[in-house]
């Protein structure tokens, strides 16, 4: 099948639309299918694997706590539609299409079966309420609507007005499962270490919570370490951290796939206090995937991943005390954190690649038009919103009685 | 002059009026093609489940069991061409008679039970479509603008296609799609 699949946000920046599209894209090759994706990005020159069109730069909109890209405008719109008539797709995916992006300018310029990816879990957004009906013309062209999460749906149906097939967010398994640890920081070995990772510089990932829940976890546990990876200003983070939690903190720095890997394998307890706005939490499936024993707040997404708190302990959100007694708790009882690994194995299976790409997969025979035809770009002239001259006959009034 | 005014403005918005209807109507025709073309794989998903259901019923009697196969059978062609003309009541007599059969279907072989699988849910999945395409379009000929201009008011609403769908048993042991987490 001959897929184009579209990232709205900047492909040169971590993020996780950007890792499930990446590593849906690589499933697809594998299992045989030709795959496109068309993605902004920072600087071109970054672009660099096979099958990627760069479709611009993005301006970035503070939005929900975190970094929005906005993209749109007549150049876009003009690689979109080149990269649509070169590709001779089967079907579009698009992911998270609502917000003015590369993704909406697809929805705009398709013709022909499109599927969309809803990422996003906010469900109180003024923005989302007032901007729904607005770009609701053009979300009516997509055939399939998956979300990755219930909550995702969520949003689907009370601000966009559908529904959509509960797809989760993948994580390659065996990636994660495999390998060695980090050296200097074996589980078990060279320990207690807990894990944290994300960016430290955004306050809903909720470092200073755990950097807080440290001071008392130290008290009991005096040879507890805080690892802490991601991109971030190490001063200000260093500031944060203060005098007596220094020697128990150390800064890794922003990991590579691999490296993330390995620190996921190495640590005995991987925290994450994020405060809000979390759609999924694939990094929760990493580190299942990789038998790292978890406690995470009590987001709804963590709460799901975690199966209700069965696969990983959950606290609440923003409780540096909880959180403390928790890691505490887990840290002294290595018989819950070797059962909460291997459950871990169990659960992250679900959410493995290979069998995600086989449901997506599904998705798209479903929506491809039972008379054939794949995806192409309307014509200019009837870009943006002038309906064409000619009247095209679809099958339903072929059917219909005159 | 204020009368020439009034009909400057009066004439404004005719032409905005007429840019919404020609506009709206665009939508309709392409919400028209998105309803009748998810009805069309709805439609071959169902056939097609109900050719596998008297399959089963016709050529693996034993697994099904003797007196389940008859009811296995008159259902299937019940759903493919429904007596009462409910088709919605004869697909949900199907699939329960489906998610009933015995787990794993020991004897039926495995391309016939992945298969089945497959087209469950498949058939799930083309139902959740057709549903959004029905209720995109019905929200657009709901709007006030669009009954008072009466835009495709002649034309009939496209009805929701409401089945349990729901796919535990059916796949319990022979395919990995569309199993896990919902």
């Amino acid at each position: 099948m001959r897929i184009g699949l579209v990232c709205p946000y900047q492909w040169d920046v971590p993020g996780g639309v950007q890792y499930h599209v990446r590593d849906l894209a690589q499933t697809l090759r594998r299992m045989g299918h030709h795959v496109q994706v068309l993605t902004p990005a920072e600087r071109e020159e970054s672009l660099t694997d096979e099958g990627i069109t760069f479709a611009g730069r993005t301006v970035p909109v503070p939005y929900n706590g975190s970094m929005a890209s906005v993209q749109f405008g007549p150049v876009s719109a003009a690689r979109v539609r080149r990269w649509l008539r070169d590709g001779r797709f089967d079907v579009v995916h698009v992911h998270e299409p609502a917000p003015p992006s590369v993704s909406l300018l697809v929805c705009m310029i398709a013709k022909g079966p499109i599927v969309a990816t809803f990422h996003t879990a906010t469900t109180r957004s003024k923005w989302l309420a007032a901007w729904g009906p607005v770009v609701r013309p053009w979300l009516e062209r997509i055939s399939g609507r998956i979300a990755v999460s219930d909550f995702a749906r969520r949003v689907q149906v009370e601000h966009l007005g559908g529904d959509a097939v509960i797809i989760p967010n993948g994580v390659h398994v065996a990636v994660f499962a495999e390998g060695p640890p980090l050296p200097g920081y074996r589980r078990g070995v060279d320990g207690p270490t807990i894990g944290f990772l994300g960016r430290y510089d955004e306050p809903r990932k909720g470092l200073p919570v755990l950097l807080d829940a440290m001071r008392a976890v130290v008290r009991r546990h005096p040879g507890a370490r805080l690892l802490i990876a991601g991109r971030g200003d190490p001063t200000a983070v260093r500031a944060l951290i203060g005098e007596n939690l220094r020697p128990h903190v150390a800064l890794l720095g922003e990991l590579c796939e691999e490296d993330k890997a390995a620190f996921l394998r190495s640590v005995d307890v991987y925290c994450a206090p994020n405060l809000l706005g979390e759609s999924f939490g694939v990094v929760l499936i990493e580190a299942l995937a990789a038998g790292a024993p978890i406690v995470a707040s009590d987001l709804d997404a963590f709460a799901r991943v975690l199966e209700d708190g069965t696969a990983g302990v959950l606290v609440r959100r923003g409780d540096p005390a909880g959180l403390a007694r928790a890691l505490c708790e887990l840290l002294a009882d290595p018989d819950r954190r070797a059962w909460l690994s291997e459950n871990g194995a169990r659960v992250a299976a679900g959410y493995d690649w290979e069998v995600l790409a086989r449901r997506i997969l599904a998705v798209y025979e479903t929506v491809l038009p039972p008379e054939g035809g794949g995806v192409t770009a309307v014509d200019d002239d009837e870009f943006p919103a002038l309906p064409p001259a000619r009247v095209q006959r679809s099958a339903r009034r072929g059917r219909a009685p005159r | 002059m204020t009368s020439e005014a009034l009909l400057f403005v009066l004439g404004g918005l005719l032409v905005l009026l007429l840019a919404w209807a020609v506009w709206t109507l665009t939508r309709l025709r392409r919400l028209e093609a998105r309803v009748a073309s998810a009805w069309t794989t709805l439609d071959t998903q169902l056939q097609r489940r109900a050719g596998l259901a008297e399959e089963l019923a016709r050529e693996y009697p034993a697994t099904v069991g003797e007196d389940r196969a008859d009811y296995l059978a008159a259902f299937a062609v019940d759903a493919r061409a429904p007596a009462d003309g409910d088709r919605e009541l004869a697909e949900n007599l199907l699939g329960r008679e489906l998610r009933d059969l015995p787990p794993g279907l020991p004897g039926v072989p495995a391309s016939v039970r992945t298969d089945l699988a497959g087209t469950t849910t498949r058939v799930s999945l083309a139902r959740r479509f057709y549903n959004d395409a029905v209720r995109d379009i019905r929200a657009l000929r709901r709007r006030r603008l669009t009954r008072i201009l009466r835009l495709h008011a002649s034309r009939p609403l496209p009805r929701f296609f409401d089945i349990d769908d729901r796919l535990d048993g059916v796949t319990a042991s022979s395919d990995g799609a569309g199993q896990r987490r919902r």
